[in-house]
């Protein structure tokens, strides 16, 4: 069996009469340690699932099977535990604390986890360890980024759930972003799920869902990914 | 300018859309304009309902009293002066009722066209034997309509010469209950004190006036022309009550002496009518006794002469039985003397009786010879008849004839012979039988006379006897007579004792009478007004309060209000950031920008304020009313809508909200439509000072310094939850303390300074002797251990321009003055002592006159001798204002003699219901004019101030709702503005425990900061709102007790863990993904 496993998953939302379907009958299994790109259109059910999967969402059927556990049936309590221990975020517009320094965000992250890793040595690790004192505000927003993956691989997640983290930066600094996140995945050996519009970016992958009308309508198994250098766009 | 369609849909889609904020801004004007016109209303609500029962009931303006009565010419005139319009003499008097064990003592109040009480249930009293009481006498005496009760009214002192004149007030004193009323004239509990029962009158009733039986009026009750354009107690109607009182001041001399003239007047008539009477009686009771001392006398006489009657009677009788006794006995003798010769006499008369027997012996036998011869011529005279029978011839017949004729004339004279003889012997026996019966004569005239001597001596007897007798009882009489007569004497002699007593005593009181009519005081007149009713008086004090308070309440609500409405709009107005810069953009210009905004808040500080305006007007009188109506009875509070207050409360609103509002779009409008589209760089983190304090920020855990910065980060908020919170506690904390002012105050006053349990007043008509006497008396009693002789006299003291009416208090010993009253300097404690350097005056009288110690201030006494005298000391007191002054300084300033009028006793530590029966006993004293109790006196101003109680509710409740909304609001903002931060942290997986902690953590802080500043300004909002609910008789001690700062932190505690609460369920309920993809 997978480390993670969507099957039939299926998500709706009421929007007063109307149903919407953003996911219908998903399925997709992802190994441990490999680095997913999901891409797709706009609306496609790309975040939706990945909102699932880290917890944040609720399912209105199926399972969701991450290292055995069942996420889809958490309650609440457990679901909040599951995204304290297992998952670590990282959203397009950084979500940084804007009242605490670069290091303190991590330390946010940490001080709630059993096994986290030392916030000093992860500023280290995604190259910030002369900015770390400073505020959110005084950093660029790959700085900033790569601040939110640091605090998002602080907490030692067993997942780490990237929605669009170039979304909001120049190339160059998607880049980077994009390197320190597949470096992540490769030295870690973390399960990393990265989330695109950008298809170009897709060989850097082990495994490439593509994303359609909520469902996942190819996965696709990349025996050579590419590193994020040597991919242009 | 045209407003835009769209803008204006817009505007009602933003209210629909954020109606959370809408209706929190709405409630803060709400509340504000509530509140305030609310308040405000309450006092002139409350004024409004007084003047309206008063103008109802025909109250009086000006009431005049005198203390010799008024008369129909006083109230005549009266009515001539300018402004008055009506005058109505009327009465009162306090009686005694005594129903189920108890005396209750009432005032008795005559039903009128002034001071009309209003019927609340039954009848008016229509006839002279019914009354109407009020409500609380039929529960307090367990009486109901139809009932009877006996009334005893209140003896008048006497001002005439002739006391046992004195009429019964009242035609009827048993009445029946008909009706219940209540009274214009007694609004409040107070019924005032009585020189009847406790001292204290329980209740008032009305009689019929026909029932009233009174010379005089007790009473005068004016009415003022045109007072209907007048509120009462409002400045123009006080002036004019002022200046018609200043014009009826210009008669009153002229009426009272006109009264005392027409007492003394008739008093001197009836003592001169009086003296007649005496005289005429005096003199009846001296001829009487002297009547009767002559008829005592003339007895005396009477029975002397008696006396001699009976003792000459007793010698006649004695003298003349004596001659009767001889009388008999002579009797007797001559009848032996008689019977003797009787005797002799029948011997003779024998021997002649038998020589008649034998002479008629001798004549019998002649008698014989006699008839036989005539029986022989007989026989011859038969023969020559027979022979003439015979013979036939005249011849023969004639001889025989001649021969019978012959033998006829023989026997003539035989028969004469006989007869002669006859006659003999007749006449012998007719001298036998005579002396026979001479004889026997002689015997029963002997007899006779013994028989007649027998029954004189039985007679004699009899009659001695009798005479006897008669004088014995004669005397026995008479020994009576003595005895009446000695006993008239003794009588005589207590009737002149009784007589002279009388005399003397009659003398006496004539004597009184006099010196009373020189004793009659001069008429005073006490020209009052409503301001010397009770409880009108401390209701009017109650609104001046209430608009006191009223004052201070709405500027924190205001204050809050705008606060509130400042950040909401901002975030609104941060919130729209990118819609403005579209409008903007565009090219719609600043105004129609701004417009949304502002309709948008008008809108809201309009809606509210107009709900707020008309439930404040409504509910918040009414709340006040409903605890006021505790004290006071009146028929009906009337609530109005007060469009002064109410515009101005809405218009300060407005300023505050929409100003608010203004300020924030403002701000935003003058940016570049560019710089709005782009959002708005979000609130940079910044190092706080503690950070620098390395020593103690490295100490801090992590969690504390998140809280640490996001408190400095959001200033406005910062602010905002501690001036809210401050405000609550500080109300809070106001409350409380002025709790404690309050009812520290008599404790003080009663306990601490004043230390006597009882007031005592002398009347002022004793003598020294009379009045020392007493008080050696009162020493001695063993309920009382300590007495202070004073005098007192109430005055006014001033300086400058202000002056206050006191109490001037001078001490016999000035030594002794300490063991009753303390006096000691204000600040320092130090005890004073007084001297004839100055006189000691309250701390109150100080602040209110601006006097100060060495100042020299002006006393004026009652009979308006006016000093100036140097203060040598000001005094802690607390409740009235007092002159304190030795008896040396008094005497050698006013050059007047001191004389005790007043005793102030320490009892031995006698429980109430005795302290109730030492005042019981006293007031029977005739020494004792009144006599008042600390305890009682305690106990009705203890009432008043539990009054002041309600507005500590109404603090506590107006904090709290101050809190609540002030709080509510910040979270709903503190949550807003930083979802996005906080569904951050919830993906980080924190617990909803440690997401509520994240936020309120700093909520505590501020509330903990916020609650610590409040204490702070609670305690100057203390001091303030004491100072402006000051009754200027009363100094409230400025302190709060330790247990009101506990209530005041668990009270703002609770608030805010209520909303904390709330706040818990708001942060659970917050979007992750929703707030989260959003560009900030």
């Amino acid at each position: 069996m997978a480390y993670i496993e969507f099957k039939n998953v299926c998500k709706e939302y009421k929007m007063g009469e109307i149903i919407i379907k953003a996911l219908d009958n998903t399925n997709f299994s992802i190994e441990k340690g490999e680095l997913v790109v999901v891409v797709g259109p706009s609306g496609a059910g790309k975040t939706t699932a990945l909102n699932i999967l880290g917890g944040m969402d609720s399912v209105t059927s199926g399972d969701v099977i991450v290292d055995g556990k069942n996420v889809s049936k958490l309650k609440n309590k457990a679901l909040i535990k599951y995204r304290r221990e297992d998952i670590g975020f990282v959203f397009q517009f950084y979500n940084l604390v804007q009242n605490l320094t670069a290091i303190e965000n991590v330390e946010l992250a940490t001080q709630i986890c059993k096994d986290s890793l030392s916030p000093d040595e992860v500023m280290e690790k995604v190259g910030l360890a002369d900015r770390k004192k400073n505020f959110p505000s005084q950093l660029s927003g790959g700085e900033q980024q790569r601040v939110a993956i640091a605090r998002a691989i602080a907490k030692n997640p067993k997942l780490l759930l990237c929605d669009e983290p170039t979304g909001a930066l120049d190339y160059k600094t998607g880049k980077q972003i994009l390197k320190l996140l597949q470096d992540t995945a490769r030295k870690e050996n973390m399960t990393v799920i990265i989330i695109t519009h950008n298809a170009a970016i897709a060989p850097m992958a082990d495994k490439i869902i593509r994303f359609k009308n909520g469902t996942a309508e190819s996965i696709e198994t990349n025996k050579n990914p590419i590193p994020v250098e040597n991919i242009e766009w | 300018m045209k407003i835009k369609k769209a803008l204006l849909k817009d505007t009602f889609k933003e209210i629909k859309k954020s109606y959370k904020r809408f209706i929190s801004i709405l409630l803060m004007a709400l509340l504000g304009v509530g509140f305030f016109a609310g308040l405000r209303a309450s006092s002139p609500d409350m004024v409004d309902s007084i003047d309206t029962y008063y103008k109802n009931q025909n109250v009086y303006d000006i009431e005049v009293m005198s203390t010799l009565g008024l008369t129909d010419s006083d109230i005549e005139a009266l009515s001539n002066i300018e402004n008055v319009e009506n005058v109505y003499g009327t009465y009162s008097r306090d009686g005694l009722i005594k129903t189920n064990d108890k005396e209750i003592v009432s005032k008795i109040l005559c039903v009128d066209d002034v001071n009309k009480p209003i019927l609340i249930e039954g009848s008016m009293p229509e006839n002279i034997d019914e009354c109407v009481v009020e409500e609380s006498f039929l529960e307090g005496t367990d009486k109901n309509i139809g009932d009877y009760i006996d009334i005893e009214p209140e003896a008048t002192e006497s001002t005439g010469a002739t006391d046992e004149e004195e009429t019964e007030y009242l035609k009827n004193k048993t009445l029946k209950i008909v009706g219940v009323v209540e009274s214009p004239l007694y609004i409040s509990r107070e019924r005032g004190s009585t020189k009847l029962g406790t001292g204290v009158i329980n209740y008032y009733i009305y009689v019929n006036r026909e029932n009233i039986n009174s010379e005089v009026y007790t009473e005068i009750y004016i009415t003022l022309e045109n007072r209907d354009k007048y509120q009462t107690g409002s400045n123009k109607y006080e002036d004019y009550v002022e200046e018609t009182k200043d014009k009826i001041e210009e008669i009153k001399e002229e009426r009272e002496n006109a009264r005392y003239q027409e007492l003394i007047d008739e008093a001197n008539a009836e003592i001169a009518k009086a003296e007649e009477e005496f005289n005429t009686e005096k003199q009846n009771g001296e001829t009487q006794l002297q009547e009767a001392e002559n008829e005592i006398n003339e007895g005396k006489a009477q029975i002397e002469s008696g006396e001699s009657e009976i003792n000459s009677n007793e010698r006649t009788a004695n003298q003349q039985f004596a001659n009767a006794e001889a009388q008999i006995e002579a009797a007797k003798t001559e009848v032996a003397q008689n019977a003797l010769r009787l005797n002799n006499q029948k011997i003779e008369a024998e021997k002649g009786f038998e020589e008649a027997e034998t002479q008629k012996a001798g004549l019998q036998s002649t008698l014989d010879n006699i008839n036989n011869a005539i029986k022989i011529t007989d026989n011859s005279i038969a023969e020559k008849q027979a022979q003439l029978e015979i013979a036939e011839t005249e011849e023969e017949i004639a001889t025989i004839n001649q021969e019978i004729a012959e033998l006829q004339a023989t026997k003539q004279v035989y028969e004469t012979n006989k007869q002669s003889v006859e006659a003999g012997i007749t006449e012998i026996d007719n001298q036998i039988a005579s002396g026979r019966q001479e004889l026997e004569n002689a015997e029963a005239q002997i007899n006779s006379a013994r028989n007649q001597i027998t029954s004189q001596e039985a007679t004699l007897e009899q009659t001695k006897n009798r005479t006897y007798a008669q004088i014995a009882s004669a005397r026995a009489e008479l020994e009576s007579s003595k005895n009446e007569i000695a006993s008239a004497e003794a009588e005589l002699e207590t009737s002149r004792a009784e007589f002279n007593s009388k005399i003397e005593e009659a003398e006496g009181k004539l004597i009184d009478a006099r010196e009373k009519v020189s004793e009659i005081e001069k008429a005073e007149w006490y020209i009052l007004d409503r301001q010397q009713n009770a409880g009108y008086s401390s209701y009017i004090q109650d609104t001046e309060s209430i608009e006191n308070l009223s004052i201070v309440f709405p500027i924190v609500f205001f204050a809050i209000a705008a606060l509130v409405s400042l950040t909401s709009m901002t975030r609104m107005v941060e919130e729209e950031r990118q819609e403005i810069g579209t409008l903007k953009a565009l090219g719609y210009n600043k105004f129609h920008i701004m417009l949304k905004y502002l309709i948008y808040s008008s809108l809201a500080c309009i809606i509210g304020g107009i709900i707020g305006m008309n439930i404040g007007f409504q509910l918040l009188p009414r709340i006040i009313w409903d605890m006021y109506s505790m004290m006071y009875t009146l028929p009906e509070f009337i609530v109005s809508f007060n469009y002064q207050y109410s515009s101005i409360g809405l218009g300060l609103i407005y300023i505050c909200i929409v100003g608010a509002t203004l300020y924030t779009i403002l701000k935003e409008v003058k940016e570049t439509p560019a710089t709005l589209l782009r959002p708005k760089a979000p609130k940079y983190g910044k190092r706080v000072l503690l950070e620098r304090v390395t020593f103690i920020w490295k100490r801090l855990k992590f969690s504390h310094k998140v809280t640490v910065r996001n408190i400095f980060r959001y200033k406005k908020r910062f602010l905002m939850t501690i001036i809210g919170i401050m405000g609550c506690t500080a109300l809070i904390l106001a409350g409380f303390g002025l709790k404690d002012s309050i009812s520290s105050i008599l404790p003080n006053q009663y306990e601490d300074i004043f230390n006597y349990d009882m007031l005592v007043s002398l009347k002022t008509s004793l003598t020294d002797e009379q009045r020392n006497g007493y008080i050696e008396e009162l020493r001695q009693k063993d309920e009382i251990q300590e007495v202070l002789e004073t005098y007192m006299e109430s005055g006014t003291a001033g300086k400058d321009n202000n002056s206050e009416t006191v109490q001037i208090v001078i001490p016999n010993d000035k030594q002794e003055i300490d063991k009753m009253i303390k006096l000691r300097d204000v600040n320092t404690g130090e005890p004073f002592t007084l001297s004839e350097d100055g006189i000691i005056i309250s701390d109150k009288l100080a602040e209110l006159i601006g006097a100060e110690v060495g100042d020299t201030i002006t006393v004026t006494t009652t009979d308006d001798v006016e000093k100036e005298i140097k203060v040598a000391g000001i005094t802690e007191n607390y409740i009235s204002h007092y002159v304190y002054m030795s008896k040396e300084l008094y005497q050698q300033v006013f050059g007047e003699e001191y004389s005790t009028n007043v005793l102030l006793i320490q009892d031995n530590n006698l429980s109430e219901e005795q302290q109730d029966t030492v005042m019981q006993e006293m007031v029977a004293e005739n020494e004792v004019s009144t006599v008042t109790l600390t305890y009682t006196t305690m106990q009705t101003l203890d009432d008043t101030m539990n009054s002041l109680n309600y507005v500590v509710v109404v603090l506590i409740v107006s904090a709290g709702l101050l809190a609540f909304v002030v709080l509510y609001n910040l979270s709903n903002i503190n949550i807003s503005e930083r979802v996005r931060e906080l569904a951050t942290i919830k993906v980080l997986g924190f617990y909803d425990r440690e997401v509520y902690d994240y936020v309120t953590r700093e909520t505590i802080i501020l509330t903990i900061i916020g609650i610590i500043l409040g204490l702070v300004a609670g305690y100057f909002l203390n001091f303030y709102i004491l100072g402006t609910c000051e009754i200027n008789i009363l100094r409230f001690e400025k302190v709060i007790h330790p247990i009101s700062y506990v209530y005041a932190v668990a009270i703002t505690l609770v608030f805010s863990i209520i909303v904390n609460i709330v706040t818990y369920f708001a942060l659970k309920k917050i979007d992750m993904i929703g707030s989260l993809k959003s560009v900030e």
